[in-house]
């Protein structure tokens, strides 16, 4: 039932079709054991614990987040009002002394969180490479389902270990019930 | 499923002997800082015991809440964590009879409004005497504690029956039991942690008033206990108790927690501390006026400093949670913060020359900490380490972090 | 692989050793993109029209409303001395209030595992954002000259004045729109993998651009998952303090202030209380119709309706506890003027308001004590609303405070104007005309979360049967 189609010498890659996350688990497993290195899963939702059959490190999206937070929230923030306060227009207001950190709290909070959640978004776009409105792989049709019920791996001709035919047999051997070589 | 060597605490392992010498060491504690103390009426003492007292007590509250939180919200992760929290709980019973010597020194605590003479010459006083007065406040504490020893045998004791039951339905039955009695007992949770929080320490100074009060002392007994269950699972691993039943999952989750309630304790600290500053009420202030000078003013700070920042920060990462050693180190700092915490909300009535650590202090918080570890372990000798038949059971040894 | 079809007597008999699946009728993947994407891709149907043209009506009367208000000035309200903050910070705390639902549906239960969030998530947020542009409108437009609202900015202004940072109003333009802002990227985080299902089922030539333009190119890669789960995982961590604070800086509005009534410490956790339970109550006055009528009931089932129903008691306690606290305080407290205003709320001249707000807010909750109640989801749209009327008159009673304060000479009363209530009114027209634009062009379920914790999502299910792992299920990693 697997088929395969080569179409052009120099494709973008080999893409195989998988039925359900079970499958792509074990899949993904053997190409990690394999020692492919530019691949990646695609798959409608994030399938847990699917980071450790394809040996992918850790997200570095949280410091990204932390050092935006900090440097770009609190400290600023905390920095401009004690200055406003003291320096920059200094007034006595309900008797408090100039320098009253305590309320420079809640405004030095709320742009920490801020600057804290555009610093994760921009960081995981940024470390994703998006958005990228092309990429090869949409030239597949059979590639729209990753976004419904079907689970893909792809695996790129930049790749070391790639070779076109030999990986489009090694991941039917797989049981991906469709392999294709995409176009660059 | 986890083996039975690992769920049974063994006959002849060394902690056994613990829970007895900790039990007597704790009452021997108590009973020499009665004797070094030396202050008039006893005043150093019956102070330093209050805090003690109350910080064990707010140990057992806080093991309680999460006791009941698990059955209210049909948590899965957390079964296995939960047989030690009961344990906690039911320190209460033991723990309400060492009410007794606050009940004796209650001239020396709450003389501010006990005192005939002064509440005769006092409008403010008078006008609470419905509320404020002898009878009352021994049959509410009578009350609470009665409820607490209660609620804590009662959901331990059923957790404990569940061990023994054998057939799936009448188990899924018992748990579904278990969860919908643990919603009014939130409730009675809720209101009695309240009230005795306001009258055994909002009281110290009976003209200052807060409404977040309750909220206040809930929030570090419940971080607390967090803490303590983190640690006293180490070290029991380290001491080969419950196996590797309880991993780096657990304690991932176990962390988190601690350190969320650290930020809950601190936002409830600065709103309370805040919103008293600003609109700078004479009659509000003074209960931070007398904390802002000799020397409780360092106290404040090192509130600020490790109570909040220091945790917020090394409890962040992920992997600090999930090294036992340094989540360790996490756990037993908020300990000693969360005393710290208890000497600053009552201590100052009593000091209020100055920050004062003496032999007192450290004998009942020792002692009373040490009888409440024995209880603890004697409870933990009794029954499986872990809730055997609980339906989620096999959930909780799986469980996986997000 | 066989499915097992589960019913919704299954799901509500509180199964505890196997957790009752959140999908029902075994569905798989491609029926929830399907159902979820239907709406969106049908015609658009006379119902849907004729309720859009009625929030545009009211949105009509905002519109009318808030341009009288600019030409004459805020005079046209029924403030007066002392009242001088009348419904506009009524309509802005209640806004705010049901702005919170959201954030805690997707932050919240998201850091406590409460996966059942995934069904209605989606819509909730979008609820907080358009609830949210409402608050937001109340204190713009009640500044009364909105050409100098740049004076809020943290920018000097030409007699290099900066604002006052120390003032509770201030921390407000920062909480709200940050709130605002952060919900937003939220919302739109959430949004990008279902926005390329849509893109990927598109027809349309407009369609497919406009989707795939805003899902940035989204191809599902695992590479990609494991950053945005991070990222999405910190935005719920950030969130969460983030919606506890905006109700709290909204609470210093009142609290920090002396007015008997108005300070009390408790304001902070109270407000943030109240504002999911109003939020809570909004979420199912509008997801119990919607449900039905888009065909969501399988995927926004009876017990999620029931689980909302359970926080609506817990938060509708906390808010009983929250007035018993600080009835008992007030008495307590020795003060009289605190204790007068209390007496004044229970007995005096607004009673009424009290007494429904009481009714409204801690009787009405305790019907859910009753699981037949919390099941029906007539009775609990019925009492939803309830609710929202309740919360609304919390924050009356509260502000009408005002009217008794310290100086009996300048005591008085407050009733609104035709132009109060034009607004009122006129805000739930941009409210709806919002949520109904979002009904029609956006999957209003989370489709890609939806799909996660189904059972067959997991990889070592026990209805994929595998050569190499036949022992247990679950974690032979884990063991290892």
């Amino acid at each position: 039932m697997s088929s395969a189609t080569i179409t052009t010498a120099k494709p973008f890659g080999a893409l195989a079709e998988f039925g359900n996350p079970a499958e792509l688990y074990h899949a993904c497993e053997k190409v990690r054991d394999e020692g492919f290195s530019v691949w990646d899963a695609h798959t409608p939702f994030p399938v847990h614990g699917l980071e450790d059959a394809m040996g992918a490190p850790r997200s570095k999206v949280p410091w990204i987040s932390l050092v935006f937070a900090l440097f770009g929230g609190t400290i600023p923030a905390f920095a401009l009002q004690s200055w406003v306060a003291v320096e920059g227009s200094r007034q006595v207001i309900s008797g408090k002394p100039m320098l009253s950190w305590q309320a420079f709290i809640p405004v030095t909070f709320e742009v920490s969180v801020l600057l804290g959640a555009v610093g994760a978004l921009l960081g995981m776009l940024m470390i994703n490479r998006l958005p990228q409105l092309y990429h090869s792989l949409f030239r597949s049709e059979r590639f729209e389902r990753f976004s419904d019920d079907k689970f893909f791996i792809s695996i790129e001709s930049r790749d070391p270990k790639f070779d076109a035919e030999g990986t489009v047999a090694f991941l039917q051997s797989l049981g991906s019930s469709h392999v294709e070589l995409v176009e660059d | 499923m986890p083996t039975a060597a690992e769920t049974t605490f063994p006959a002849d392992h060394s902690w056994r002997k613990l829970g007895p010498i900790a039990l007597v060491v704790g009452a021997v504690l108590v009973g020499a800082a009665f004797g070094v103390d030396g202050s008039e009426h006893h005043g150093d003492f019956y102070f330093s015991y209050l805090v003690g007292w109350m910080y064990v007590v707010t140990l057992a509250l806080g093991a309680m809440f999460f006791t009941l939180v698990q059955h209210a919200g049909r948590a899965g992760w957390s079964v296995v964590v939960r047989r030690t929290a009961e344990n906690m709980m039911a320190t209460l019973p033991v723990l309400a009879l060492f009410f007794i010597p606050i009940f004796l020194g209650r001239h020396e605590l709450y003389h501010h409004w006990m005192d005939a003479k002064i509440v005769a010459s006092d409008a403010i006083l008078q006008g609470k005497e419905a509320y404020l007065n002898e009878g009352f406040w021994t049959g509410r504490a009578v009350f609470y504690l009665v409820m607490w020893g209660f609620l804590g045998m009662y959901f331990r004791g059923r957790s404990v029956k569940q061990d023994t039951m054998t057939d799936p339905a009448a188990i899924e039955e018992f748990s579904r039991g278990t969860e919908r009695r643990s919603f009014v007992s939130i409730a009675v949770f809720a209101l009695t942690i309240t009230f005795a929080g306001i009258d055994w320490i909002m009281t110290l100074d009976p003209h200052w008033y807060s409404t977040m009060w309750g909220v206040y002392l809930f929030a570090g007994a419940f971080m607390s206990a967090l803490a303590f269950l983190g640690l006293i699972h180490i070290l029991m691993q380290k001491a080969g108790l419950v196996g590797r039943i309880i991993n780096d999952e657990h304690y991932h989750d176990l962390g988190k927690l601690t350190f969320a309630f650290t930020v809950f304790w601190t936002y409830i600290a600065f709103s309370q501390y805040f919103l008293i500053w600003y609109a700078n009420i004479p009659e509000e202030t003074s209960w931070y006026a007398h904390r802002m000078g000799n020397s409780w003013e360092n106290v404040g700070l090192l509130l600020m400093i490790g109570h909040f920042i220091v945790p917020f920060f090394f409890l962040m990462p992920r992997t600090i949670k999930r090294i036992r050693w340094t989540l360790a180190l996490g756990c037993a700092w908020m300990l000693v913060m969360h005393y710290v915490d208890m000497q600053y909300m009552i201590m100052p009535v009593h000091a209020h020359h100055g920050v004062h650590l003496g032999a007192t202090d450290f004998l009942t918080w020792f002692g009373l900490f040490s009888v409440f570890f024995g209880v603890f372990i004697l409870n933990a000798g009794r029954a499986a380490l872990v809730p055997l038949k609980d339906p989620r059971l096999k959930e909780s040894v799986n469980f996986v972090n997000i | 692989m066989s499915t097992k079809v589960y019913t919704e007597t299954h799901q509500l008999s509180d199964p505890v050793a196997e957790r009752a699946p959140l999908v029902l009728g075994g569905l798989d993947f491609h029926d929830v993109t399907e159902i979820v994407a239907k709406p969106v891709e049908d015609k658009i149907q006379p119902l849907w029209v004729l309720a859009f043209l009625g929030a545009l009506t009211l949105l009509g009367v905002y519109g009318i409303s808030v341009a009288w208000l600019v030409w004459e000035g805020t005079g046209i309200w029924g403030l007066n001395n002392p009242v001088d903050w009348g419904w506009a910070i009524v309509n802005f705390v209640f806004w705010v209030g049901i702005g919170h639902a959201g954030t805690l549906i997707s932050a919240i239960l998201f850091l406590f595992r409460q996966k059942w969030r995934t069904g209605i998530n989606r819509a909730a947020e979008a609820m907080t954002l358009f609830a949210v542009a409402c608050a937001l409108s109340f204190p713009t437009i009640h500044v009364g000259r909105i050409w100098l609202l740049p004076w809020v900015f943290p920018i000097p202004n030409q007699m290099w004045v900066w604002p006052n940072f120390r003032s509770p109003l201030l921390w407000d333009v920062f909480a709200v729109s940050i709130y605002g802002t952060v919900s937003l990227l939220f919302w739109y985080t959430g949004l990008i993998p279902d926005l390329a299902t849509m893109r990927d089922r598109a027809k349309g030539k407009i369609a497919r651009f406009a989707y795939g333009f805003f899902a940035l190119g989204w191809r599902g890669s695992h590479r990609h998952w494991i950053n945005y789960e991070s990222a999405y995982g910190i935005l719920a961590g950030l969130s969460t303090p983030l919606v506890l604070s905006v109700h709290t800086i909204v609470s210093f509005d009142f609290a920090v202030s002396q007015i008997p009534g108005w300070h009390t410490t408790i304001f902070p956790p109270y407000f943030v209380a109240g504002a999911v339970f109003s939020g809570f109550a909004m979420v199912l006055t509008l997801m119990i119709p919607t449900r039905v009528i888009f065909g969501l009931k399988e995927l926004i089932t009876t017990r999620h309706i029931e689980n909302m129903a359970k926080i609506i008691l817990l938060t509708g306690s906390m808010v009983g506890y929250a007035y018993a606290m600080e009835f008992f305080i007030a008495w307590y407290s020795g003060n009289p003027y605190e204790q007068f205003a209390f007496i004044n709320r229970m007995f005096g001249p607004y009673w009424w308001a009290y007494a429904t707000m009481i009714s409204c807010n801690v009787i009405t909750p305790q019907f859910f004590w009753i699981k037949k109640f919390r099941t029906d989801p007539v009775i609990v749209f019925v009492l939803s609303i309830f609710v929202n009327i309740g919360m609304w008159f919390e924050r009356f009673v509260i502000t009408i405070t005002l009217s008794a304060d310290y100086l009996p000479s300048s005591w008085g009363y407050y009733t609104p104007t035709i132009w109060d209530l034009g607004c009122l009114i006129g805000s739930f027209g941009l409210f709806f005309t919002l949520f109904l634009l979002f009904v029609k062009f956006l999957p209003m379920v989370a489709i890609a979360e939806v799909k996660a914790v189904m059972p067959q999502a997991n990889p070592h299910w026990d209805g994929y049967h595998h050569d190499d792992h036949d022992d247990e299920p679950g974690n032979d990693e884990e063991a290892a």
